[in-house]
Protein backbone atom coordinates (compact mmCIF):
# COMPACT_ATOMS: atom_id res chain seq x y z
CA UNK A 1 0.00 0.00 0.00
CA UNK A 2 1.52 3.28 -0.87
CA UNK A 3 1.84 5.95 1.94
CA UNK A 4 0.58 8.96 0.14
CA UNK A 5 -2.41 9.72 -1.71
CA UNK A 6 -2.76 11.72 -5.21
CA UNK A 7 -4.67 14.52 -4.89
CA UNK A 8 -5.93 16.60 -7.81
CA UNK A 9 -8.80 19.51 -7.73
CA UNK A 10 -9.56 20.15 -10.95
CA UNK A 11 -12.14 23.29 -12.30
CA UNK A 12 -13.76 24.00 -15.64
CA UNK A 13 -11.22 27.10 -15.78
CA UNK A 14 -8.12 25.39 -14.87
CA UNK A 15 -5.99 22.45 -13.17
CA UNK A 16 -5.95 23.86 -9.37
CA UNK A 17 -3.80 21.73 -7.74
CA UNK A 18 -2.12 18.32 -8.20
CA UNK A 19 0.78 16.43 -5.95
CA UNK A 20 1.28 13.89 -3.44
CA UNK A 21 0.37 14.51 -0.38
CA UNK A 22 -0.25 12.38 3.68
CA UNK A 23 -3.77 13.46 4.15
CA UNK A 24 -6.83 15.10 2.87
CA UNK A 25 -9.99 16.19 4.12
CA UNK A 26 -12.54 18.24 2.16
CA UNK A 27 -16.45 19.07 2.57
CA UNK A 28 -18.73 16.98 1.43
CA UNK A 29 -22.70 18.11 0.57
CA UNK A 30 -24.61 15.35 2.57
CA UNK A 31 -22.18 14.13 5.05
CA UNK A 32 -19.95 16.77 6.51
CA UNK A 33 -16.06 16.20 6.50
CA UNK A 34 -14.59 13.64 5.03
CA UNK A 35 -10.88 13.14 6.03
CA UNK A 36 -8.77 10.79 3.75
CA UNK A 37 -6.26 8.50 4.62
CA UNK A 38 -4.16 6.24 2.13
CA UNK A 39 -5.63 3.12 1.87
CA UNK A 40 -9.51 4.33 1.47
CA UNK A 41 -11.67 2.33 0.17
CA UNK A 42 -13.36 3.80 -3.04
CA UNK A 43 -16.02 6.41 -2.80
CA UNK A 44 -17.63 8.93 -5.15
CA UNK A 45 -19.62 12.12 -3.33
CA UNK A 46 -21.11 15.50 -4.01
CA UNK A 47 -18.47 17.98 -2.19
CA UNK A 48 -19.76 20.81 -0.31
CA UNK A 49 -18.66 24.13 0.02
CA UNK A 50 -16.05 25.36 1.94
CA UNK A 51 -12.14 24.19 3.07
CA UNK A 52 -10.51 21.54 1.91
CA UNK A 53 -7.31 20.90 3.59
CA UNK A 54 -4.10 18.49 2.81
CA UNK A 55 -1.13 17.47 4.81
CA UNK A 56 1.99 17.44 2.59
CA UNK A 57 5.55 16.98 4.38
CA UNK A 58 3.86 17.78 7.83
CA UNK A 59 2.63 20.88 6.55
CA UNK A 60 -1.23 21.72 6.35
CA UNK A 61 -1.97 23.74 3.33
CA UNK A 62 -5.44 25.10 2.50
CA UNK A 63 -7.12 25.29 -0.58
CA UNK A 64 -11.29 26.77 -1.03
CA UNK A 65 -13.71 24.68 -2.83
CA UNK A 66 -17.42 25.55 -4.19
CA UNK A 67 -19.73 22.11 -4.95
CA UNK A 68 -18.51 19.58 -7.90
CA UNK A 69 -17.64 15.80 -7.10
CA UNK A 70 -15.53 13.98 -5.15
CA UNK A 71 -14.07 10.46 -6.98
CA UNK A 72 -11.47 8.61 -3.64
CA UNK A 73 -9.50 5.84 -4.49
CA UNK A 74 -7.08 3.98 -2.59
CA UNK A 75 -3.92 5.86 -3.72
CA UNK A 76 -5.65 8.95 -5.19
CA UNK A 77 -8.37 11.64 -4.35
CA UNK A 78 -9.89 13.38 -7.39
CA UNK A 79 -11.81 16.62 -6.98
CA UNK A 80 -14.05 17.99 -9.83
CA UNK A 81 -14.59 21.38 -8.42
CA UNK A 82 -17.46 23.84 -9.29
CA UNK A 83 -15.05 26.60 -8.14
CA UNK A 84 -11.80 26.09 -6.48
CA UNK A 85 -8.48 28.11 -5.05
CA UNK A 86 -5.35 28.27 -3.79
CA UNK A 87 -4.52 30.30 -0.91
CA UNK A 88 -2.37 32.62 -3.06
CA UNK A 89 -5.58 32.69 -6.04
CA UNK A 90 -7.75 34.44 -3.34
CA UNK A 91 -7.99 38.30 -3.43
CA UNK A 92 -8.69 39.25 0.54
CA UNK A 93 -10.22 43.04 -0.56
CA UNK A 94 -12.29 41.55 -2.86
CA UNK A 95 -14.06 38.71 -0.25
CA UNK A 96 -13.88 41.51 2.20
CA UNK A 97 -16.21 43.92 -0.18
CA UNK A 98 -18.07 40.49 -1.48
CA UNK A 99 -18.79 40.17 2.23
CA UNK A 100 -19.97 44.26 2.69
CA UNK A 101 -22.20 43.75 -0.03
CA UNK A 102 -23.35 39.64 0.75
CA UNK A 103 -24.40 41.69 3.89
CA UNK A 104 -25.97 44.48 2.54
CA UNK A 105 -28.31 42.02 -0.05
CA UNK A 106 -29.33 39.80 2.86
CA UNK A 107 -30.54 43.12 4.57
CA UNK A 108 -32.55 44.00 1.53
CA UNK A 109 -33.42 40.84 0.67
CA UNK A 110 -37.42 40.26 -0.40
CA UNK A 111 -38.22 36.83 -1.61
CA UNK A 112 -36.89 33.34 -0.74
CA UNK A 113 -34.60 33.63 -3.77
CA UNK A 114 -33.67 36.64 -2.41
CA UNK A 115 -32.65 35.68 0.63
CA UNK A 116 -30.94 32.20 -0.61
CA UNK A 117 -28.75 33.72 -2.88
CA UNK A 118 -27.45 36.24 -0.70
CA UNK A 119 -26.49 33.80 2.40
CA UNK A 120 -24.58 31.46 -0.97
CA UNK A 121 -22.85 34.81 -1.77
CA UNK A 122 -22.17 35.59 2.27
CA UNK A 123 -20.74 31.84 2.47
CA UNK A 124 -18.60 32.25 -0.24
CA UNK A 125 -16.67 35.27 1.08
CA UNK A 126 -16.76 33.68 4.49
CA UNK A 127 -15.11 30.76 3.35
CA UNK A 128 -12.55 32.76 1.34
CA UNK A 129 -11.82 35.10 3.98
CA UNK A 130 -11.41 32.02 6.46
CA UNK A 131 -9.16 30.47 4.26
CA UNK A 132 -7.01 33.51 4.11
CA UNK A 133 -6.83 33.60 7.83
CA UNK A 134 -9.05 36.88 8.31
CA UNK A 135 -10.40 37.55 10.99
CA UNK A 136 -13.72 37.95 9.66
CA UNK A 137 -14.01 34.61 8.72
CA UNK A 138 -13.74 32.99 12.09
CA UNK A 139 -17.51 34.04 13.05
CA UNK A 140 -18.40 31.55 10.24
CA UNK B 1 -2.19 51.46 -69.63
CA UNK B 2 -2.85 53.07 -66.75
CA UNK B 3 -1.05 56.33 -65.49
CA UNK B 4 1.82 56.16 -63.32
CA UNK B 5 -0.29 58.16 -60.64
CA UNK B 6 -3.00 55.82 -60.24
CA UNK B 7 -0.59 52.75 -59.93
CA UNK B 8 0.87 54.41 -56.99
CA UNK B 9 -2.38 55.34 -55.29
CA UNK B 10 -3.01 51.53 -55.72
CA UNK B 11 -0.20 50.64 -54.22
CA UNK B 12 -0.98 52.90 -51.19
CA UNK B 13 -4.36 51.47 -51.10
CA UNK B 14 -3.29 47.84 -50.93
CA UNK B 15 -1.09 48.54 -48.55
CA UNK B 16 -3.41 50.18 -46.48
CA UNK B 17 -5.62 46.95 -46.90
CA UNK B 18 -2.41 44.52 -45.83
CA UNK B 19 -1.91 46.76 -42.15
CA UNK B 20 -5.42 45.93 -41.76
CA UNK B 21 -4.99 42.50 -42.05
CA UNK B 22 -1.88 41.75 -40.34
CA UNK B 23 -3.37 43.76 -37.76
CA UNK B 24 -6.36 41.20 -37.61
CA UNK B 25 -4.44 38.19 -37.95
CA UNK B 26 -2.63 39.68 -34.75
CA UNK B 27 -5.31 39.79 -32.92
CA UNK B 28 -6.75 36.64 -33.86
CA UNK B 29 -4.07 35.10 -32.67
CA UNK B 30 -4.19 36.40 -29.17
CA UNK B 31 -7.65 35.60 -29.06
CA UNK B 32 -6.90 31.73 -30.14
CA UNK B 33 -4.34 31.56 -27.42
CA UNK B 34 -7.26 32.33 -24.97
CA UNK B 35 -9.57 30.40 -26.08
CA UNK B 36 -7.13 27.59 -26.67
CA UNK B 37 -6.16 27.95 -23.40
CA UNK B 38 -9.46 27.45 -21.95
CA UNK B 39 -10.09 24.70 -23.92
CA UNK B 40 -6.94 22.94 -22.65
CA UNK B 41 -7.60 23.99 -19.20
CA UNK B 42 -11.15 22.29 -19.50
CA UNK B 43 -9.75 19.06 -21.47
CA UNK B 44 -8.90 17.34 -17.87
CA UNK B 45 -11.97 18.52 -16.27
CA UNK B 46 -14.11 17.26 -19.16
CA UNK B 47 -11.93 13.49 -19.51
CA UNK B 48 -11.89 13.18 -15.63
CA UNK B 49 -15.59 13.68 -15.44
CA UNK B 50 -16.42 11.85 -18.05
CA UNK B 51 -15.14 8.73 -16.18
CA UNK B 52 -16.46 9.23 -13.21
CA UNK B 53 -20.24 9.58 -15.06
CA UNK B 54 -18.68 6.02 -17.10
CA UNK B 55 -18.29 4.54 -13.92
CA UNK B 56 -21.19 5.27 -12.18
CA UNK B 57 -23.36 4.68 -14.62
CA UNK B 58 -21.92 0.70 -15.32
CA UNK B 59 -22.70 0.99 -11.70
CA UNK B 60 -26.19 1.25 -11.73
CA UNK B 61 -26.69 -0.77 -15.02
CA UNK B 62 -24.99 -3.58 -13.36
CA UNK B 63 -27.07 -3.50 -9.92
CA UNK B 64 -30.75 -4.43 -11.01
CA UNK B 65 -31.66 -3.10 -7.49
CA UNK B 66 -30.97 0.39 -8.68
CA UNK B 67 -33.62 1.79 -10.67
CA UNK B 68 -32.76 5.06 -11.84
CA UNK B 69 -34.65 8.20 -11.01
CA UNK B 70 -35.99 10.34 -13.47
CA UNK B 71 -33.24 12.50 -14.15
CA UNK B 72 -30.62 10.25 -14.95
CA UNK B 73 -33.66 8.21 -16.75
CA UNK B 74 -34.26 11.51 -18.81
CA UNK B 75 -29.92 11.99 -19.91
CA UNK B 76 -29.74 7.87 -20.53
CA UNK B 77 -32.38 6.39 -22.21
CA UNK B 78 -33.57 7.46 -25.35
CA UNK B 79 -36.74 7.82 -26.53
CA UNK B 80 -38.06 8.15 -30.27
CA UNK B 81 -36.91 11.43 -31.41
CA UNK B 82 -40.05 13.61 -32.40
CA UNK B 83 -39.16 16.95 -31.45
CA UNK B 84 -35.84 17.95 -30.62
CA UNK B 85 -33.60 21.26 -29.55
CA UNK B 86 -30.37 22.55 -32.02
CA UNK B 87 -27.95 24.92 -30.70
CA UNK B 88 -26.37 26.28 -33.89
CA UNK B 89 -22.71 27.69 -32.94
CA UNK B 90 -21.49 30.14 -35.90
CA UNK B 91 -19.53 33.85 -35.02
CA UNK B 92 -20.34 37.18 -34.60
CA UNK B 93 -17.93 38.36 -37.07
CA UNK B 94 -17.28 37.24 -40.18
CA UNK B 95 -13.91 38.07 -42.45
CA UNK B 96 -12.93 33.96 -41.34
CA UNK B 97 -12.57 31.77 -44.19
CA UNK B 98 -15.14 28.97 -44.79
CA UNK B 99 -15.42 28.97 -40.58
CA UNK B 100 -19.43 29.82 -40.82
CA UNK B 101 -20.18 28.81 -44.48
CA UNK B 102 -19.19 25.37 -43.48
CA UNK B 103 -21.16 25.17 -40.43
CA UNK B 104 -24.30 26.99 -41.96
CA UNK B 105 -24.32 24.56 -44.51
CA UNK B 106 -24.16 21.40 -42.08
CA UNK B 107 -26.86 22.90 -40.23
CA UNK B 108 -29.16 23.12 -43.88
CA UNK B 109 -28.37 20.13 -44.23
CA UNK B 110 -28.97 18.15 -40.54
CA UNK B 111 -32.28 20.44 -40.49
CA UNK B 112 -32.97 18.89 -44.68
CA UNK B 113 -32.28 15.25 -43.51
CA UNK B 114 -33.27 15.02 -39.64
CA UNK B 115 -36.92 13.61 -39.50
CA UNK B 116 -37.60 15.00 -36.02
CA UNK B 117 -38.99 18.51 -35.90
CA UNK B 118 -37.10 21.01 -34.35
CA UNK B 119 -38.80 22.74 -31.50
CA UNK B 120 -36.47 24.41 -30.44
CA UNK B 121 -34.01 26.08 -32.05
CA UNK B 122 -30.88 28.29 -30.23
CA UNK B 123 -28.67 30.03 -32.17
CA UNK B 124 -24.88 31.32 -30.85
CA UNK B 125 -23.56 34.35 -32.98
CA UNK B 126 -24.77 36.69 -35.41
CA UNK B 127 -24.24 34.52 -38.28
CA UNK B 128 -26.53 31.80 -36.67
CA UNK B 129 -29.39 34.27 -36.52
CA UNK B 130 -29.16 34.85 -39.80
CA UNK B 131 -29.02 31.53 -41.02
CA UNK B 132 -32.54 31.07 -38.80
CA UNK B 133 -33.97 34.04 -40.35
CA UNK B 134 -33.32 33.18 -43.75
CA UNK B 135 -34.15 29.59 -43.54
CA UNK B 136 -37.59 31.09 -41.51
CA UNK B 137 -36.69 29.57 -38.49
CA UNK B 138 -37.75 31.65 -35.08
CA UNK B 139 -34.71 31.13 -32.59
CA UNK B 140 -35.97 31.21 -29.46
CA UNK B 141 -32.53 31.71 -27.67
CA UNK B 142 -30.50 34.50 -29.19
CA UNK B 143 -26.96 34.58 -28.03
CA UNK B 144 -24.96 37.15 -29.67
CA UNK B 145 -21.52 38.46 -28.92
CA UNK B 146 -20.74 36.57 -26.24
CA UNK B 147 -17.66 37.36 -24.48
CA UNK B 148 -15.28 33.95 -23.38
CA UNK B 149 -16.08 34.71 -20.15
CA UNK B 150 -19.80 34.62 -20.74
CA UNK B 151 -19.85 31.51 -22.17
CA UNK B 152 -20.19 29.64 -18.89
CA UNK B 153 -23.24 31.47 -18.36
CA UNK B 154 -25.09 30.11 -21.47
CA UNK B 155 -24.12 26.57 -20.90
CA UNK B 156 -26.18 26.67 -17.83
CA UNK B 157 -28.74 28.76 -19.15
CA UNK B 158 -29.39 26.32 -22.21
CA UNK B 159 -28.56 23.16 -19.83
CA UNK B 160 -31.51 24.10 -17.23
CA UNK B 161 -34.08 24.85 -20.06
CA UNK B 162 -33.36 21.79 -22.16
CA UNK B 163 -33.30 19.51 -19.11
CA UNK B 164 -36.57 20.80 -17.70
CA UNK B 165 -38.19 20.45 -21.56
CA UNK B 166 -37.16 17.12 -22.01
CA UNK B 167 -39.24 16.34 -18.41
CA UNK B 168 -41.91 18.27 -19.71
CA UNK B 169 -42.05 16.19 -22.71
CA UNK B 170 -41.44 19.02 -24.87
CA UNK B 171 -37.96 17.39 -26.19
CA UNK B 172 -36.76 14.69 -26.55
CA UNK B 173 -33.06 15.15 -27.22
CA UNK B 174 -30.86 18.09 -27.55
CA UNK B 175 -28.44 18.48 -30.76
CA UNK B 176 -25.39 21.19 -30.60
CA UNK B 177 -24.00 21.92 -34.26
CA UNK B 178 -20.62 23.71 -33.97
CA UNK B 179 -16.80 23.60 -35.50
CA UNK B 180 -14.57 20.92 -33.95
CA UNK B 181 -11.37 22.70 -33.55
CA UNK B 182 -8.72 20.23 -35.17
CA UNK B 183 -5.73 22.57 -35.18
CA UNK B 184 -5.25 26.91 -35.40
CA UNK B 185 -5.48 25.91 -39.84
CA UNK B 186 -8.63 23.21 -39.71
CA UNK B 187 -11.93 22.73 -38.70
CA UNK B 188 -14.41 20.24 -38.84
CA UNK B 189 -18.61 21.19 -38.22
CA UNK B 190 -19.81 18.71 -36.16
CA UNK B 191 -23.40 17.45 -34.99
CA UNK B 192 -23.12 16.31 -31.93
CA UNK B 193 -26.22 14.96 -29.25
CA UNK B 194 -26.15 15.83 -26.41
CA UNK B 195 -28.00 13.88 -24.60
CA UNK B 196 -29.48 11.12 -24.12
CA UNK B 197 -26.16 10.30 -24.48
CA UNK B 198 -24.29 7.65 -25.96
CA UNK B 199 -21.85 6.16 -23.17
CA UNK B 200 -21.83 2.77 -24.51
CA UNK B 201 -20.02 3.83 -27.71
CA UNK B 202 -17.55 6.13 -26.30
CA UNK B 203 -16.78 3.73 -23.00
CA UNK B 204 -15.33 0.80 -25.73
CA UNK B 205 -12.81 -1.46 -24.15
CA UNK B 206 -12.61 0.86 -20.74
CA UNK B 207 -14.18 -1.75 -18.74
CA UNK B 208 -11.56 -3.55 -17.52
CA UNK B 209 -10.25 -1.46 -14.97
CA UNK B 210 -14.05 -0.87 -13.28
CA UNK B 211 -13.47 -1.00 -9.55
CA UNK B 212 -16.46 -0.58 -7.28
CA UNK B 213 -16.94 2.89 -5.40
CA UNK B 214 -19.16 3.42 -2.57
CA UNK B 215 -22.10 5.93 -3.81
CA UNK B 216 -22.53 7.95 -1.65
CA UNK B 217 -25.22 9.40 0.28
CA UNK B 218 -27.12 6.67 -2.84
CA UNK B 219 -26.31 6.48 -6.21
CA UNK B 220 -28.91 8.02 -7.83
CA UNK B 221 -28.95 11.05 -6.23
CA UNK B 222 -25.17 11.07 -6.83
CA UNK B 223 -26.25 10.32 -10.80
CA UNK B 224 -28.50 13.04 -10.40
CA UNK B 225 -26.13 15.66 -9.41
CA UNK B 226 -23.42 13.95 -12.08
CA UNK B 227 -25.34 14.41 -14.85
CA UNK B 228 -26.61 18.08 -15.81
CA UNK B 229 -23.28 18.72 -14.89
CA UNK B 230 -21.64 16.44 -17.56
CA UNK B 231 -24.38 17.95 -20.06
CA UNK B 232 -22.81 21.34 -19.28
CA UNK B 233 -18.98 20.98 -19.38
CA UNK B 234 -19.88 18.63 -22.65
CA UNK B 235 -21.67 22.05 -23.65
CA UNK B 236 -18.89 24.13 -22.87
CA UNK B 237 -16.35 22.36 -24.19
CA UNK B 238 -18.23 22.75 -27.79
CA UNK B 239 -18.42 26.25 -27.41
CA UNK B 240 -15.03 26.78 -26.29
CA UNK B 241 -14.13 24.09 -29.53
CA UNK B 242 -16.33 26.62 -31.95
CA UNK B 243 -14.79 29.77 -30.52
CA UNK B 244 -11.12 28.36 -30.74
CA UNK B 245 -11.86 27.63 -34.48
CA UNK B 246 -13.65 30.66 -35.41
CA UNK B 247 -10.10 32.62 -34.24
CA UNK B 248 -7.87 29.71 -36.00
CA UNK B 249 -9.92 30.39 -39.16
CA UNK B 250 -10.00 33.88 -38.90
CA UNK B 251 -6.09 33.91 -38.38
CA UNK B 252 -5.14 31.54 -41.27
CA UNK B 253 -7.89 33.72 -43.79
CA UNK B 254 -6.09 36.81 -42.66
CA UNK B 255 -2.59 35.45 -42.88
CA UNK B 256 -3.67 34.09 -46.55
CA UNK B 257 -5.00 37.72 -46.93
CA UNK B 258 -1.62 39.84 -45.92
CA UNK B 259 0.34 37.47 -48.36
CA UNK B 260 -1.70 38.11 -51.28
CA UNK B 261 -1.93 42.04 -51.00
CA UNK B 262 2.24 41.44 -50.63
CA UNK B 263 1.80 39.74 -53.71
CA UNK B 264 -0.08 42.23 -55.07
CA UNK B 265 1.73 45.07 -53.86
CA UNK B 266 5.07 43.53 -55.77
CA UNK B 267 3.26 43.00 -58.76
CA UNK B 268 2.01 46.53 -59.10
CA UNK B 269 5.48 47.92 -58.21
CA UNK B 270 7.17 45.85 -60.95
CA UNK B 271 4.58 47.42 -63.44
CA UNK B 272 4.92 50.62 -62.12
CA UNK B 273 8.81 50.45 -62.54
CA UNK B 274 8.59 49.22 -65.97
CA UNK B 275 5.95 52.38 -66.53
CA UNK B 276 8.53 54.92 -65.18
CA UNK B 277 11.27 53.21 -67.12
CA UNK B 278 9.51 53.48 -70.13
CA UNK B 279 8.44 57.02 -69.85
CA UNK B 280 12.14 58.01 -68.92
CA UNK B 281 13.24 55.33 -72.31
CA UNK B 282 10.85 57.74 -74.14
CA UNK B 283 12.08 61.05 -73.21
CA UNK B 284 15.90 60.13 -73.86
CA UNK B 285 14.69 58.75 -76.80
CA UNK B 286 13.11 62.79 -77.37
CA UNK B 287 15.86 64.08 -76.78
CA UNK B 288 18.44 62.30 -78.96
CA UNK B 289 15.96 62.05 -81.84
CA UNK B 290 15.88 65.82 -81.43
CA UNK B 291 19.47 66.76 -81.18
CA UNK B 292 20.27 64.57 -83.95
CA UNK B 293 17.43 66.45 -86.40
Amino acid sequence: MSQSIKLEVVTPERPVFSAEVAEVQFPTASRGYYGILPGHTPVMTEVGDGLLYYIQEGQKHYLTVFGGFAEVGPDHVTILARESETMDMIDLERAEASRQRALKLLKEAQTEHDIQTAQAKLNASLIRLQAAGHPAGHGF
Amino acid sequence: MAGLQDIRRRIRSVKNTQQVTKAMKMISAVKLRKSQERLVALRPYASKLMEVVRRVVGRIKGDAEIQPGPIAQSFLSPREEQNIRLVLVASDKGLCGGFNANVLKAATAFAAECPAKIAHLDVVGKRAAEWARKHKLTAAGEYLNIPLTGLQRVVTEISASAAAQYQAGEIDALYIIYNYFNSPMSQTPTVFRVFPMDLDRRSEGRHATEVSHLLEPDPNSVLETLLPRFVETELLRNLLESSASEHGARMAAMDKASNNAGEMIAKLTLTMNKIRQASITNQIIEIVSGANA
